[in-house]
């Protein structure tokens, strides 16, 4: 009986250990790969709300090249800005940051761009979420992103919002946009932390301005 | 193995007895990964992969897996599968990988590999265990993918993401959400109880 234990226990170890070794050397191959394509992806989202296009058809390669010629990444008191540079490569053309909170059924995570005044936005994209497919997870689709550019950053109203989401169809005034139908949990958690993050990031960005380091 | 015999437990697999239409496993996934053809025939695809892989290692090590933590080893080795899919996946076909999202790490729980594992690989020799991977796999791809079809088609007008619809079509925003899945499954299901083949009788 004792020995059978023994046996058990011992099999456990061994066979976790096999398995595991085999799993962790299939991902230690892949990494770089993996990392790549994120860091790719990232690089895509950045230049798209910095409204920078790449030539249609781009390779991860020319859109990394085109990444590095046009946008300079700052890191500042532990955020990341992404200074987004004309084809002259000196005058800014707007900034991007990350911008992040919690959705319904999980953490949403997004990039928006901005012009150098701070005062429009220039594109908006939605990039890792955990929405259901079809309903909120549309937030990545182009006609709600698109509705996003060109609006003025001003937080007015009550609660200081930046974008209020209005039922799809209805939105009129200057910092209304249509929410997506069916997926008010979305659109209302969407909406909480983007005016949240943007009431702390715009005062930030314009006082580093003031310091002169963007 | 005979040509025959192989013929036989797939059609076991993927029909009579198919996992999702006659021994109602792996519902969850049924439900949440159905709204859109594409998600859905790559989830097909990895569920296969882990069944069968799955499957053909139980069955080899069944020999030496002392009974009592068989279900340890069983979870373990379907873990890795599903892990080494979910790396593939990020490594070679990463918007593939987005738009599933959390749903190939839930591969692990899904009933039907567990089910074969435990009701088929612990008992019969690697190569039968193969082929009843595969078959019932394949068989729960085919029933989601004909859900995803209806919930697709109605939902959206479209089918892989080509409308095939015209624009002004009315969308069945239900078919979109859970509920439409719990009845369009419950009718594919009724529709097989009643034209397929009668269970036999112990």
């Amino acid at each position: 009986m004792n020995k059978k234990r023994i046996f058990s226990v011992a099999y456990m170890f061994a066979i976790t250990l096999a398995f595991t070794s085999v799993v962790s050397a299939i991902h230690l191959v892949n990494q770089d790969k993996i990392k790549t394509n994120e860091r790719a992806r990232l690089q895509g989202i950045v230049l798209e709300v910095l409204g920078i296009r790449a030539p249609a058809g781009s390779t991860r390669a020319q859109v990394s090249d085109l990444f590095d010629a046009r946008v300079k990444t700052v890191q500042l008191e532990g955020r990341s800005v992404y200074v987004g540079l004309a084809a002259d490569a000196r005058t800014v053309i707007g900034y991007a940051f990350g911008v992040s909170g919690p959705g319904f059924w999980g953490p949403i995570f997004g990039m928006i761009g901005i012009d150098p005044k701070l005062e429009r936005v220039l594109g908006i994209a939605f990039y890792d979420h955990g929405e259901t497919p079809g309903l909120g997870g549309r937030i990545t689709e182009h006609w709600f992103t698109a509705q996003f550019a060109g609006k003025r950053l001003e937080a007015t109203g009550p609660g200081q919002r930046y974008f209020t989401l209005k039922r799809p169809g209805t939105s009129q005034g200057p910092n209304e946009l249509d929410a997506i139908t069916g997926a008010s949990g979305t659109s209302n958690k969407l909406e909480l932390f983007l005016n949240r993050n943007l009431g702390d990031t715009l005062p930030w960005l314009r006082a580093q301005q003031a310091k002169g380091v963007l | 193995m005979a040509k025959a015999k192989a013929a036989q437990i797939f059609i076991k697999g993927f029909w009579e007895e198919n996992p999702v239409s006659r021994q109602i496993l792996g519902i969850c996934s049924a439900l949440a990964v159905t709204n859109l053809m594409t998600n859905t025939l790559i989830m097909g695809v990895s569920l296969i992969f882990v069944t069968a892989m799955s499957n053909v290692t139980v069955s080899a090590l069944r020999n030496v897996t002392p009974a009592r933590i068989r279900m340890m080893v069983q979870v373990l080795i379907i873990a890795c599968y599903v892990i080494v899919v979910d790396i593939v996946l990020k490594a070679y076909l990463p918007d593939i990988s987005r738009a599933l999202g959390p749903y190939v790490g839930l591969i692990i729980t899904n009933c039907i590999i567990m089910g074969r594992c435990e009701g088929f690989a612990r008992g019969n020799p690697v190569w039968p265990s193969l082929v009843d991977g595969i078959a019932c796999g394949a068989g729960y791809a085919a029933v989601l993918l004909l859900v995803a079809f209806i919930r697709e088609l109605l939902g959206f007008g479209s089918l892989f993401g080509v409308p095939v619809l015209p624009a002004d079509w009315t969308r069945w925003t239900i078919m979109v959400m859970a509920p439409g899945a719990f009845f369009v499954l419950g009718a594919i299901i009724w529709l097989v109880s009643n034209l397929g083949p009668k269970p036999k009788k112990a």
